[in-house]
């Protein structure tokens, strides 16, 4: 088909084009025009990303043909700012941290200013639905709502003022903020380079089944098809994390839908998918097994021939189907029940879910004529994920250069490779750059998902409300690999007790293999699903005996000195301050009206360690470049507190030091963005580097003056002499002479691992450094005939050690608290027969801003004992408590026993029937 | 495999119905909402793309004689501001409206594409069979075709809409005297699927009900009026057991799907609390109204 004239005005500019009629607007801004702040994160128009005004009215860009488009007024966020200045919107957003990821920014921002542009002040429900089309994984949407109340100047909330010029404890805007909000941003998708052409994945279609065969033979005849490669043209290795059970392949038989069994590149998307169609896959399909606790019977079909085979660094009792198993207990379980005068029991279940990152995973891969590959990806990990492709295709290390692009969103989910090693082979197979973006179907049903969890639960205790004893089984289904499942069952396996004395304990964690898609390690693995096992069962024991849901927590929860099932002696301990805060937030003693019902949920949670190293340089007019490995997937992290730390260190503005952006060529190593470490590790390690790097700028200094190093301080960009204020010369100074004159920049180093404190018991994952704590309390009703709930209000309550940059806290939690609300409430990726059949938006809700209550969140500071500053982390704990906390309420709103999540209003109805049905 | 078709801008609805008569597989668009999730999951099966979205003549909102008429291209964003402006049917409209889907799509959305797609789950059907809508729709051949939405749909996706026609608008009378309610269940506030809609209109006379109409979206195969509930209803004061032998004979009448969305056991009772309820509030407007 011929190209058809496109003539619009594109943010006030004529534009005059020639486009294939199937071209839709998205990819008319895109790819013809090169404007790429314009985000694809569904296709289907479900997310919002896409979001333009056509002729001022906000509409999905995916939804449109190109051609739609003639002789109509299109703005794109390029367009928004004028003369090099931001829309109130734009500004008003960075200043209130409504950008974490940045994703969801430019179409948000174009919602809120078609929406301004109608109403010059419209309130919070307008501003919440006004959005409500646009999604956003990071945020909870409270700071963007705050962003646009405060240019519709209907709220007190003005715009913000700095209260004082500390560093430390201000809500400094991350540094790039201002990128992603016009839209500038490089995410994986918008790579491009000229030749480039795109890649697909054949996958299998059956749950497990021999491979007999694989023609590609017609595939290749297709024009435009410049690589196929198949499993068995690759030297193939087996990687994974602690358990190394994975090929990138599919070679002698399938063990899910959707496993990769061959990548296609070609000069087009549509060419690619129909040469993966023409590859003839004969199958010989064998029995399957889904569920976990049948695989484990002697009589299951076996998903690995010998599991027992695989490398896994723990050691395990590994037999059948059975990928790992983990036995951890405390005290005298007997004995301990023997005490109880009440036993409780309980069994409870979770669905499988998906991190629900807005963007999709996305690869580019280019080799070059050493064979060695340049892999632009969206990446929580760039080093990991070069040891992981090491080890998959079986090259040196140093084969592959990672340069990890800006992420729309991680949350665990891009965690492992997903494309890059198919990237790669295409590339080198084409000598090509070859592109690969998951469609939003495969990123929903292939992509590492969040563990279903089988929780069996025993609780004893006294009457007085003391707790005394609990045994747990709990069974993981990883599908059809290992990935992070005995890493999700050993820390599931520390959430048994919750922050709570339970002297007597008994866990067993099995991570089993099934033929269903494979499980990951998403934000906080183990701990919703545990958070709602546990919170559940301790409001069934407290009806039992008859307490009130917070007096018998704050009986239970920890004190200072308290001792972990691991012998761990804690220290900072704060859940009780935690708790009393978010209970008090909601009123908790007040009257409840029928149908409405209060819940309270806790948790713990490690900060996390593993190695890293900062480099701080000065530049030779005064400034700095704080070097570091690690990747900012959204939260600021690295972007904001990271800053503030070094900048507290060497005692200058935070503005005055770069973050700089590298690859795996250039960067010092560092372990990856995950396990809420950035700012208890990261950050300490760049205020090491700072203070390293002091020493040598006061030395500078004390040798300009002739003067002993003491006599020598930092202040406002000077040095200045102790003493005497008519002495002093500038850090720009120094810092020039010093580079152009004497050797080149001074450079601060640090290179750390953070320890974990003692245990007296062996333990895969061992203590918690700088733990955390934090509590949630939600006050909710139902209609019971419905079941539809209305979250009425919600608090969360977080001992985040030392908040170095409040907001940026603050942003963490409201968006863990909607992720969690919606694992508590709505998500689930529905599996049958092996099959996800909801794979899209549409089908895995996320909360809206309509859906997101109102939310008071509170941080608690209470300095951990590890690090200069005292920080705990906050990134993955606030998604966990919501499942425990909405289960509560409703328990105590009607009197019913929760048993599985999510609580649609279908089940919640159901209960409701059930419960009172035959009074 | 790939996609690959014509595209034209109909100039006029002469020249719409002209290109829909002389074409092979031609596929009208509109808001493209429905049109472009089905590219992406696949090639169209389609040779040309119509696009009407330019048809003013299909934009507007017109009351002739006591019939209102709306645009088949009017979007979900017209309709709500339309409906809020003229108070017409504004308890069905309003919440309809402005839950269909979020506001992007609302401004895309189109009466006729909705009405053509003929989804189970529409959330415009309910309320315009409560109104006892008829589709019109204009051909190159034949004369102009009026038929009752009640009619029109066929089964899931499936309109009596031949190849060569055009929707052009669809009319119903202006309501006079009528009691509305609507309700739609979704999985969550804004941008959801329906589980279950109604949409119901009464009519008294004096104690009694002249005429009930009511209307169920994703209930069946198609969105379709419960005739059997209107005539438990018909000439009966609407008193707690007429109410509930209504909303029984509703339930037996629905045929839901049972599917990762929702069971078919809950659909029915949904169907069930949901009709009791807006006959409850209906009649109940009526004793306080006195
Ligand atoms: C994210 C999302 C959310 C949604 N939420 C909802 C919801 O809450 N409730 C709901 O009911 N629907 C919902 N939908 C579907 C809804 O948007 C569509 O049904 C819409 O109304 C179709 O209108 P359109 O103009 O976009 O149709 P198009 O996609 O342009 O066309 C739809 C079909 O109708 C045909 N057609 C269109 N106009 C005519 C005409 N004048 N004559 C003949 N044939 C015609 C087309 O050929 C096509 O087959 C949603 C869709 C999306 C993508
Ligand atoms: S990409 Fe258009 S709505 Fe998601
Ligand atoms: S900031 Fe909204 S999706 Fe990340």
């Amino acid at each position: 088909m011929s190209k058809e004239p496109l003539e619009f005005t594109l943010n006030g500019q004529k534009e005059s084009i020639s486009i294939l009629p199937r071209t839709r607007l998205i990819d008319v801004l895109r790819n013809e025009l090169g404007l790429t702040g314009t985000k694809e994160g569904c296709g289907t128009g479900d997310c919002g990303s896409c979001t333009v005004l056509l002729d001022n009215q906000p509409v999905n860009s995916c939804m449109m043909f190109g051609l739609q488009a003639r002789g109509r007024h299109v703005t794109s966020i390029e367009g928004l700012s004028q003369n090099g200045e931001l829309h109130p919107i734009q500004q008003a957003m960075m200043d209130h941290g409504g950008i974490q990821c940045g994703f969801c920014t430019p179409g948000m921002v174009l919602s809120l200013k078609s929406l301004l542009h109608e109403k010059s002040t419209p309130n919070e429900d307008e501003i919440r639905e006004a959005i409500s089309s646009n999604l956003c994984r990071c945020t909870g949407y409270k700071k963007i709502i705050e962003a646009a109340l405060s240019v519709a100047k209907t709220s007190s909330l003005s715009s913000v003022t700095k209260e004082d010029n500390n560093i430390i404890g201000s809500s400094m805007v991350r540094g790039d903020a201002e990128e992603k909000v016009t839209g500038g941003s490089v995410y994986a998708q918008d790579v491009s380079f000229p030749n480039m052409i795109f890649g697909v994945l054949l996958r299998s279609e059956h749950p497990h089944a021999k491979i007999l065969s694989i023609d590609t033979s017609d595939a290749e005849l297709i024009p435009g098809v410049k690589a196929i490669v198949c499993g068995r043209e690759v030297d193939m290795g087996l990687y994974g994390y602690e358990l190394r059970d994975h090929q990138i392949f599919a070679l002698d038989k399938v063990r899910y839908i959707g496993e990769p069994i061959a990548a296609v590149a070609a000069t087009s998307l549509d060419i690619a998918y129909e040469a993966s169609a023409k590859i003839k896959v004969t199958y010989d399909p064998l029995p399957a097994v889904f569920d976990p606790e049948d695989a484990i019977k002697t009589e299951a079909p076996l998903v690995h021939d010998d599991a027992n085979a695989y490398e896994l660094d723990w050691e395990t009792e590994r037999s059948g189907n059975l990928c790992y198993k983990l036995n951890l207990s405390d005290g005298d379980i007997e004995e301990g029940f023997s005490q109880a005068d009440f036993i409780v029991e309980g069994s409870y279940e979770t669905p499988v879910a998906h991190a629900g990152a807005i963007e999709p995973h996305c690869s580019t891969a280019r080799v070059d004529s050493t064979g060695r590959a340049t892999i632009w990806t969206t990446t929580q990990k760039p080093f990991v994920f070069r040891s992981y492709l090491a080890s998959a295709l079986k090259r040196p290390l140093n084969k592959f250069k990672i340069v990890p692009t800006h992420i729309g969103g991680g949350f665990g989910g891009k965690l492992f490779p997903s494309l890059e090693p198919y990237a790669v082979l295409l590339a080198e197979k084409a000598r090509l750059p070859v592109q690969m973006v998951l469609t939003r179907e495969e990123e929903m049903a292939c992509a590492l998902l969040r563990h279903p969890s089988k929780v069996k639960l025993k609780t004893g205790v006294k009457s007085d409300g003391t707790l005394v004893a609990q045994s747990a089984r709990m069974i993981f289904n990883t599908g059809a690999y290992g990935f992070y499942g005995p890493n999700t069952a050993a820390l599931a396996s520390l959430m048994v007790t919750g922050p709570y004395r339970i002297p007597n304990l008994d866990v067993t964690g099995l991570v089993v293999y099934t033929n269903t898609v494979p499980n990951g390690s998403i934000r906080a693995p183990g701990a919703p699903q545990l958070a709602f096992a546990v919170e559940a069962q301790l409001e069934k024991v407290a009806r039992t005996i008859g307490m009130d849901s917070l007096e018998f927590r704050l009986k239970n929860a920890w004190d200072e000195g308290d001792v972990t099932c691991l012998g761990q002696k804690l220290e900072s301990v704060s859940i009780k301050e935690c708790l009393t805060k978010a209970a008090d937030a909601i009123n908790w003693n007040e009257k409840r009206e029928p149908g409405v019902g209060k819940g309270l949920a806790c948790l713990w949670w490690v900060s996390g360690q593993w190695g890293t190293q900062t480099l701080i340089e000065s530049n030779e007019d005064g400034s700095f470049r704080l070097i570091n490995g690690c990747v900012d997937m959204g939260t600021g992290g690295l972007s904001s507190s990271v800053i503030q730390m070094a900048a507290d260190g060497l005692e200058v503005r935070p503005e005055l030091i770069q973050l700089v952006r590298g690859d795996t060529d250039n960067l010092p190593w560092d372990h990856g963005h995950g396990g809420s470490r950035t700012v208890f590790t990261i950050g300490e390690s760049a205020y090491d580097a700072a203070i390293n790097l002091k020493q040598q700028i006061l030395k500078e200094g004390a040798d300009f003056f002739g003067l002993p190093l003491d006599q020598v301080y930092i202040s406002e960009e000077r040095l200045c002499v102790r003493g005497d204020p008519s002495q002093s010369v500038s850090l720009s100074k120094i810092c020039f002479d010093r580079h152009k004159k004497h050797g080149g920049p001074m450079v601060g180093v640090s290179s750390s691992l953070p320890q974990p404190p003692p245990t007296t018991k062996d333990h895969p994952i061992g203590g918690f450094s700088a733990a955390s704590f934090c509590a949630h309390a939600v006050e909710l009703s139902a209609d019971r005939d419905t079941g539809e709930v209305v979250v009425k209000r919600y608090a969360a309550a977080h001992d985040v050690g030392r908040a170095i940059n409040p907001a940026g806290c603050e942003g963490q939690i409201e968006g863990g608290v909607a992720m969690g609300l919606g694992l508590a409430l709505m998500e689930e990726l529905v599996e049958q027969k092996g099959k996800i059949v909801n794979p899209t938006f549409a089908d895995y809700l996320l909360l809206t801003a309509e859906d997101m209550p109102e939310i008071e969140t509170i941080l608690v500071e209470k300095p951990s004992k590890e690090g200069h500053f005292g920080v705990k982390g906050v990134g993955e704990p606030p998604i966990a408590p919501p499942t425990g906390a909405v289960a509560n309420a409703l328990m105590s709103a009607f009197d019913i026993d929760v048993t599985s999540l999510p609580l649609s209003s279908e089940e919640i109805a159901r209960l409701i029937r059930e419960r009172h049905h035959d009074q | 495999m790939i996609n690959n078709f014509n595209f034209l801008q109909a100039k006029n609805i002469k020249h719409a119905v002209d290109v829909l008569a002389r074409e092979e597989r031609v596929c009208p668009v509109v808001g493209g909402t429905n049109v472009l999730v089905n590219m992406k999951r696949g090639p169209l099966p389609v040779d040309t793309i119509l696009d009407l979205s330019g048809l003013s003549a299909l934009r507007s909102i017109t009351t002739d004689d006591g019939i209102i008429s709306l645009g088949a291209g009017v979007n979900v964003a017209e309709l709500l501001e339309w409906s809020k402006a003229n108070s017409v049917a504004a308890e069905l409209f309003s919440p309809m409206c402005s839950e269909f889907a979020g506001p992007l799509i609302r401004n895309l959305a189109t009466v006729g594409g909705n009405i053509c797609d003929a989804s189970p789950a529409s959330d415009l059907a309910p309320p315009l069979l409560a109104l006892d809508a008829s589709v019109v729709l204009a051909s190159k051949a034949r004369e102009i075709r009026k038929i009752k939405l009640a009619d029109f749909f066929q089964g899931v996706r499936l309109t009596d809409r031949l190849p060569d026609e055009l929707m052009t608008h669809i009319e119903f009378q202006q309501p006079n005297d009528e009691r509305f309610y609507y309700y739609k269940l979704g999985k969550r506030k804004a941008d959801a699927i329906s589980i279950v809609s109604v949409a119901i209109s009464i009519k008294y006379d004096k104690e009694k009900v002249k005429r009930a109409r009511i209307a169920l979206g994703a209930s069946a195969p198609i969105p379709f009026r419960s005739k059997s509930a209107e005539e438990v209803l018909f000439e009966k004061a609407m008193d707690p057991q007429i109410v509930d032998s209504a909303a029984a004979a509703a339930v037996a009448d629905s045929n839901p799907i049972d599917d990762h969305r929702a069971s078919a056991e809950y659909r029915r009772r949904m169907i069930e609390v949901l009709i009791k309820r807006g006959l409850t509030k209906i009649a109940d407007e009526r004793v306080n109204s006195r």
